[in-house]
């Protein structure tokens, strides 16, 4: 209940024009608030970074946690260690993920170009994060950078479970290593992805952390995401009519995110 | 071929802290040099005695070049407040864990073993409230704080806290209590202990893995979180402390890193000593 009213509330606010001292509630003004979103082109170039954001996010940190997760399933000398060093950027708070990465990645100090020098894959010092470019990507990169730990963590006590016997008959029976990844394993881990899915388009659709820290929405804005500007709405304008509205269209685009993973995801295992 | 995919995986894990552990060893004069190099040259452990607030000593301050770092020490409040900061975060870390789990104990034991009427939609509402994120319940928040004056206290975040790690904490001590075995309590019960008896004496012993498990992650939670204490709070846990050094006037990365060294080892630590809790109770939590 704690959690409904202020849902509620939210919900209420977007219907009005709010005064700045956020006390009362204004001047009714029906879908007001919603229409000027909605004939706004910055809405929509927003929305449509944000899902790109969680996209790249999502696939990210399935991608490198589900291979990580078979890498660490397999028996290997230091693979504990290796397990262990998966909690560590999982422990580590958003807010500082985006400060590691900001200065890691940074144009002039950072170590991530001082690797690429020294791969000659680039030949002088380049600026990711202002690069309108790169810089979408490269906050991406940090927030799988963490997130892929955790999904890690949890698809490898989804494998762990599962019976070693299955795979070697499958073996026996003929089945190349791709198949019995095809037909065993992913019908395995598939309630297990679900869940991780799920929680990536949360924490993708919402992340407003590392954004924070990295780029403040810039360049330009180039990843100003629906949370950042929620947050602008919010404390730098004192729009709560705007700033609601634009938190209920993110509710609802995480709702269906979440819906559309659900959906895609369970329906497979019937099949 | 197995190693090398494990060596990539180590790197990939470790660089970005790498950088930021030997950045905070490293001297401010000596950040810029290209390429940028893996190990710091002339290690000090300057930066963390001035974001500890221990005075650094006169001869290690080279006029000219460390003159900043030479007044840091003494005058710049703002940035060795992180003990101080610290302890705000424990204390409000401590308060959440503790009512959190009181809170989520009681839901969570009878959820699991009564069916009341509802019973199922409070279960189902508890899982959907966790999927509804922070950012859109952040303005009512915010005004009821401001209505009850307690915005800037950390009451603030107590209450904010509890009330967002309440639903995982209920999930995950649900399904924990839903694997004790029933007997034990009936066996209670005829010995004629009330139910919340049975809850104290016989439940809480045996669920203690799965209480420590969801306090840990209730305490990361609270530790971790930013965006309701930058709103709500004028920097008093530890992430806003950070992100209020970056928009600093005389802004220092040696510095930062450091700080962000201190600030991550609690977490880590605590992740890594309970980490098997964790992870059972978090894929099983989440499993529903």
């Amino acid at each position: 209940m704690l959690l409904a009213i202020p849902a509620l509330l939210t919900v209420f606010q977007s219907l009005f024009v709010v005064p700045a001292d956020g006390i009362g509630i204004g001047e009714f003004t029906k879908i007001d608030n919603y229409l000027f979103l909605f004939k706004n082109e910055i809405f929509w170039a927003t929305c449509l970074r944000s899902i790109w954001f969680a996209l790249i996010f999502i696939v990210g940190s399935t991608v490198i946690g589900l291979a990580a997760a078979l890498l660490l399933n397999e028996k290997f000398v230091g693979r504990m260690v290796l397990r262990g060093l998966l909690v560590l950027p999982w422990a580590c708070p958003w807010l500082i993920v985006g400060i590691i990465w900001k200065w890691f990645l940074d144009g002039n100090i950072g170590l991530f170009n001082g690797v690429l020098i020294r791969l000659h894959l680039i030949s002088h010092y380049k600026d990711f994060l202002s690069d309108p470019k790169w810089a979408l990507w490269m906050t991406a990169l940090a927030a799988i950078w963490r997130q892929s730990c955790l999904v890690a963590l949890l698809l490898l006590a989804g494998l762990q479970t599962l019976p070693r016997d299955i795979w070697d008959a499958a073996s026996v029976d003929g089945a190349g290593i791709i198949q019995r990844f095809r037909h065993i394993t992913l019908p395995w881990l598939r309630p297990a992805l679900t869940v991780v899915t799920v929680l990536n388009v949360i924490y993708g659709l919402m992340q407003f952390d590392v954004i924070f820290a990295m780029t403040q929405g810039g360049p330009g804005s180039a990843t100003t995401l629906l949370s950042f500007l929620i947050y602008r709405q919010f404390f730098i304008f004192t729009n709560f009519g705007i700033g609601s509205a634009l938190a209920v269209a993110l509710a609802f685009i995480a709702l269906i995110g979440g819906l559309i993973a659900v959906k895609t995801l369970y329906r497979k295992i019937e099949v | 071929m197995i190693y090398s995919v494990a060596t990539g995986f180590v790197l990939w894990i470790l660089f970005p802290i790498w950088y930021t552990l030997s950045s905070s060893f490293t001297k401010p004069s000596k950040i810029g040099i290209h390429p940028t190099p893996f190990w710091p040259e002339n290690p000090t452990l300057n930066n963390y005695r001035i974001v500890l607030g221990i005075p650094v000593h006169g001869k290690n301050c080279v006029p000219g070049i460390d003159i900043k770092l030479c007044e840091t020490a003494q005058s710049n409040v703002s940035v060795n407040k992180i003990v101080e900061t610290m302890l705000h975060s424990f204390y409000v870390g401590a308060l959440v864990v503790i009512f959190t789990l009181i809170i989520s104990t009681i839901a969570a034991y009878s959820l699991s073993r009564y069916r009341f009427i509802g019973s199922n939609f409070f279960l189902n509402f508890t899982i959907l409230s966790r999927i509804v994120p922070g950012l859109v319940l952040v303005a009512p928040i915010f005004i009821f704080l401001r209505v009850l004056n307690l915005l800037n206290t950390p009451w603030a975040l107590i209450i904010s806290y509890t009330s967002f790690t309440l639903p995982l904490a209920i999930i995950i001590l649900k399904n924990y209590f839903d694997q004790i075995s029933i007997d034990l309590e009936e066996a209670a019960a005829l010995d004629g202990a009330s139910r919340m008896q049975t809850l104290n004496l016989i439940i809480l012993p045996v669920a203690v893995p799965g209480l420590i498990a969801t306090g840990v992650l209730v305490f990361l939670e609270s530790w971790s979180e930013f965006f309701f204490a930058l709103v709500l709070t004028d920097s008093y846990t530890v992430p806003p402390l950070l992100a209020g050094f970056l928009s600093m006037q005389t802004f220092n990365w040696t510095l930062l890193s450091a700080a962000t060294v201190i600030a991550i080892i609690p977490p880590v630590l605590l992740t890594m000593i309970f980490q098997k809790f964790i992870v059972t109770a978090l894929a099983s939590g989440t499993g529903k």
